[in-house]
């Protein structure tokens, strides 16, 4: 299974530093250079009335976005879905079929006229050329993120079953 | 080749280290450092809070050369040190000697100058001026909880230690959202929850912080002395207290009793809105934890009634014996990173530094045989935010403005206007050209933090030695050195070589801090007070044996009858208007402001939090400008519709210069500590028809204000 980076909403306290984190890890431009226009995080804060947490890509095994790519710009790699930069074509599709919002198309007018614009489809790549891995993950200050390994998922499952089948014991009185 | 510099973080009063990567005398990134509090682990701010240092203008620029202007009405030029400091003492003996040593007024900052810059000030104001007029934003902030805890418990500071809150077993929360104002105190609070602490969180807003709560009180503005009687009633009543601790260490009991008898819970529950049955929970939650811990922020300290309340809340840890051991205690957790070393430094008006009253006559003694001048003032000085209501007296005639922004952070802004034109000198010493700068006579500019060495106080008392990293631009001189040039223009030679000098001057007079050295600081990382000598180790908690520091040595259990806010909300003004803060910004944000991402997350003119239900009633639309108004002042600010706030009231933060809601704020004051009402006036709120004209009036504003700060 792929790896993903998910956030607990019981720790998060809102306060975005990830996507700050995640635009440095990602883009060209020093700290004293960021804009609204450069700033072009790869996991958003949502805040409702109950919630506060940063959503990202889940690196879902059948990926609706790489599913509805007519260019084939996204696709497996390792255990991550990705974008090939270059190849996407800005038509939209994935933003539409990704049910969690976590991809976004960067459009930029093109500097040397020969096409009419740049574009960039945006999503968590798991800081995969990082060292250190995911940047969001490191500033946490409150270690809300995490990566979920898809090589461990099964044993976690497994941990999760022993706890239920000893909690109907503990029901049981058994 | 880059290199690491490790200092401490200049934002609020977790006392974060951190290490700046510089290169070629450039800041090239922050990376958390190991301190006592924060673990390598920082906060948004401490990340990406450091690029003010490259003076990118974006709200206001560094200040850089001496600024003079002999007129009001003129524009400031650039002149050199020697003219500029020869004005000020020129001006400031004529203005003494017409009027008196109390004629004038100093700050101490807070912020980047430290603790060394603080004790100048307070030396210049003392000895050279010839008074005890110095205050700084401690009064504004916390100054209620100083003035609380000193009567009940003899000091004024956190008991225990930011590190010792994850092993507490109850965290009783107060007013207080430490996930905006202190991230790294929020991930003790988490980590404590985790341990299987039980987390309480009183507060009218469904804060970041009352979300990871097991139980939230939203209690109506302004009725927290009801809550806090409330919550000792039922100590009493069912019998959760601890009958022998309180006979052995504390009195006052028998009065205590008295007044929080009314305060049933059905009671109180018609006063704060809290039902019943949550005030005993609470109640039996904090009470039957084996340690419990309470800290509280500015929704104790910004209200009329403060300091009983701080009276009240360390009085519930009294009668639960929650003193003298790890893990519990009482945390007025500091805003800014070294408010509680300008405390500390004796930057107020009735404190030398290390909390040596200026009443006692051998302190006075002490002091002014070490300052070499036959005698010190007795007379407690004035409070800052007397300050207004002074100068129409005809009492005050010039301020020394250190390291503050007053117009940007003191209440009714118009009003701390109206008295800096009043007065015949205003000085302002600051790094960046603020809102207070464009009312002053002459401005000196000093290095920041980043560009000079010292040492801060961390909000539990830990002092740590914060390092230069690179080299500061332009004509600019460290806070001591330019104090101390006033002062030998004054007639009083003052000459220090390094903050060490002065540093070793001042830990020999305070017996708290005398075993506190430079080397020692390098050594151990972080010392906190008292550290009487220099084999000691520090203390991370007071109290020890529960021993209090109050003349009897017992706690002092105390409770008030409830007195409602000043200004009630009616049908000209129908709101309850709290000012909060920012998670991204910091103070008056000329030091956020100006650093790219902050920036970028959150920017003029503002927010105000406001309810979904009271939006629709005035048919505003989420993110739609408004108007906002009081008695005092209008501005305009950008509508947030948020379930988490309750109908009735509004929040607006405090860093905006647009939405600036000083403006509209009242300085309605606590009797005792002078701290204002911040959380609670009455407003309106209208809805603007014209968005689009609405909008390019606040790019209009900002512009102009940018030019104004010598951005263009």
């Amino acid at each position: 299974m792929n790896n993903f980076v998910i956030a607990d909403p019981d720790k998060c306290i809102g306060c975005r530093t990830c996507e700050v984190a995640c635009v440095m890890a990602h883009g060209e431009h020093p700290l004293e250079q960021l804009t609204e226009e450069n700033f072009l995080p790869r996991l958003r804060l949502v805040r409702t009335a109950k919630i506060s947490m940063p959503i990202q890509c889940r690196q879902c095994e059948d990926a609706p976005c790489a599913q509805s790519c007519p260019e084939q710009a996204i696709l497996q790699n390792g255990h991550s879905v990705q974008v090939t930069a270059g190849k996407c074509i800005g038509c939209k599709s994935c933003l539409l079929a990704c049910p969690y919002g976590a991809i976004d198309l960067v459009v930029r007018p093109s500097s040397t006229g020969a096409k009419l614009n740049t574009v960039e489809a945006l999503k968590c790549d798991l800081c995969l050329e990082r060292t250190g891995g995911p940047a969001c993950i490191q500033v946490c200050p409150t270690k809300a993120l995490y990566q979920v390994e898809g090589s461990q998922m099964a044993g976690r499952l497994q941990q999760k079953r022993r706890k239920a089948a000893m909690g109907v014991v503990k029901v049981s009185g058994n | 080749m880059a290199h690491r510099v490790l200092t401490v973080c200049p934002y609020c009063g977790s006392g974060c280290q951190i290490y700046l990567t510089v290169e070629n005398g450039s800041i090239l990134g922050a990376e958390p450092g190991p301190g006592r509090t924060n673990e390598s682990e920082l906060c948004l701010k401490g990340y990406y809070g450091w690029d003010f240092l490259k003076n990118t203008k974006r709200l206001t620029a560094r200040l850089t050369k001496p600024l003079l202007r002999y007129k009001r009405t003129d524009d400031f030029q650039e002149v050199s040190w020697e003219e500029a400091i020869g004005f000020a003492a020129e001006k400031l003996q004529a203005i003494k000697q017409k009027y008196g040593p109390e004629a004038i007024m100093a700050t101490g900052s807070a912020r980047g100058p430290g603790n060394e810059a603080n004790y100048i000030m307070q030396k210049f104001v003392r000895a050279v001026l010839g008074s005890n007029n110095i205050d700084h934003c401690a009064r504004v902030c916390h100054g209620s909880s100083v003035a609380g805890l000193a009567a009940t418990l003899g000091n004024g500071a956190m008991s225990n230690s930011i590190p010792e809150i994850e092993d507490t077993k109850c965290v009783f929360i107060f007013g207080y959202n430490a996930a905006d104002s202190h991230p790294i105190v929020a991930r003790r609070i988490l980590k404590a929850k985790e341990k299987g602490a039980k987390i309480i969180v009183t507060d009218p807003r469904f804060t970041e912080q009352a979300r990871v709560a097991d139980l939230w009180l939203p209690i109506k503005n302004g009725t927290n002395m009801a809550l806090v009687n409330a919550f000792g009633h039922v100590l009493l009543a069912e019998r959760l207290y601890k009958p022998e601790y309180v006979e052995q260490f504390t009195e006052g009991f028998e009065t205590y009793q008295k007044v929080v008898a009314r305060y049933t819970p059905e009671y109180a529950e018609t006063i704060t809105g809290i039902p019943a049955q949550d005030i005993r929970k609470a109640a039996r939650m904090y009470a039957n934890a084996p340690s419990a811990t309470i800290l509280w922020g500015m929704g104790v300290t910004q209200f009329g009634q403060a300091v009983d309340v701080v009276k009240g809340l360390s009085s519930l840890a009294l009668l639960t014996g929650n003193f003298g051991r790890p893990h519990v205690g009482v945390g007025p957790v500091r805003g800014q990173n070294n408010v509680q070393g300008a405390c500390d430094h004796g930057a107020l008006p009735n404190m030398f530094p290390g909390y040596q009253p200026v009443a006692d006559k051998a302190v006075r003694k002490k002091f002014a045989a070490a300052w070499g001048v036959k005698s010190l003032p007795e007379k407690p000085g004035y409070h800052l935010t007397e300050v207004p209501h002074l100068v129409k007296e005809g009492k005050l005639k010039a301020y020394y403005i250190f390291g503050e922004d007053p117009v940007q952070s003191d209440p009714d802004a118009a009003a701390v206007r109206e008295a800096l034109n009043a007065m015949e000198l205003v000085i302002v010493q600051d790094i960046f050209m603020n809102k207070t700068a464009l009312h002053a006579d002459v401005i000196f500019p000093a290095t920041s933090w980043g560009e000079h060495e010292g040492v801060y106080s961390a909000a539990d008392r830990g002092f740590q030695k914060f390092n230069k990293a690179i080299e500061p631009q332009g004509d600019v001189k460290p806070d001591w050195e330019i104090i101390s040039l006033l002062a030998t223009a004054l007639g009083y030679p003052m000459k220090y070589a390094c903050s060490e000098e002065i540093w070793e001057e001042l830990r020999r007079l305070c017996p708290i801090y005398e075993g506190v050295t430079y080397q020692r600081l390098e050594e151990l990382g972080s010392i906190q007070w008292p550290c009487p000598s220099l084999d000691h180790p520090g203390t991370p908690y007071l109290y020890e044996g529960n021993k209090f520091d109050t003349p009897s040595g017992k706690g002092l259990l105390f409770a008030a009858e409830f007195r409602p806010p000043k200004e009630a909300p009616d049908s000209q003004y129908p709101f309850v208007l709290c000012t909060v803060r920012e998670i991204g910004h910091y103070s008056v944000r000329t030091m956020t402001g100006n650093c790219a991402a902050l920036q970028v997350l959150a920017d003029e003119p503002g927010f105000i939090q406001i309810n979904p239900a009271d939006l629709q009633q005035l048919g505003i639309q989420d993110q739609e400008l408004v108007w906002v108004s009081s008695r005092r002042g209008k501005v305009i600010a950008r509508a947030l519709s948020t379930e988490r706030v309750n109908t009735g009231a509004v929040y607006m933060t405090y860093h905006w210069w647009i939405g600036a809601c000083n403006e509209l704020t009242i300085d309605h004051l606590d009797p005792i500590s002078r701290t204002p009402e911040y959380k609670y006036c009455a407003v309106q709120v209208e809805k603007i028809i014209d968005q689009a004209a609405a909008e390019q009036y606040v790019q209009t504003e900002y512009s102009k204000l940018k030019k104004k700060m010598f951005c263009s």
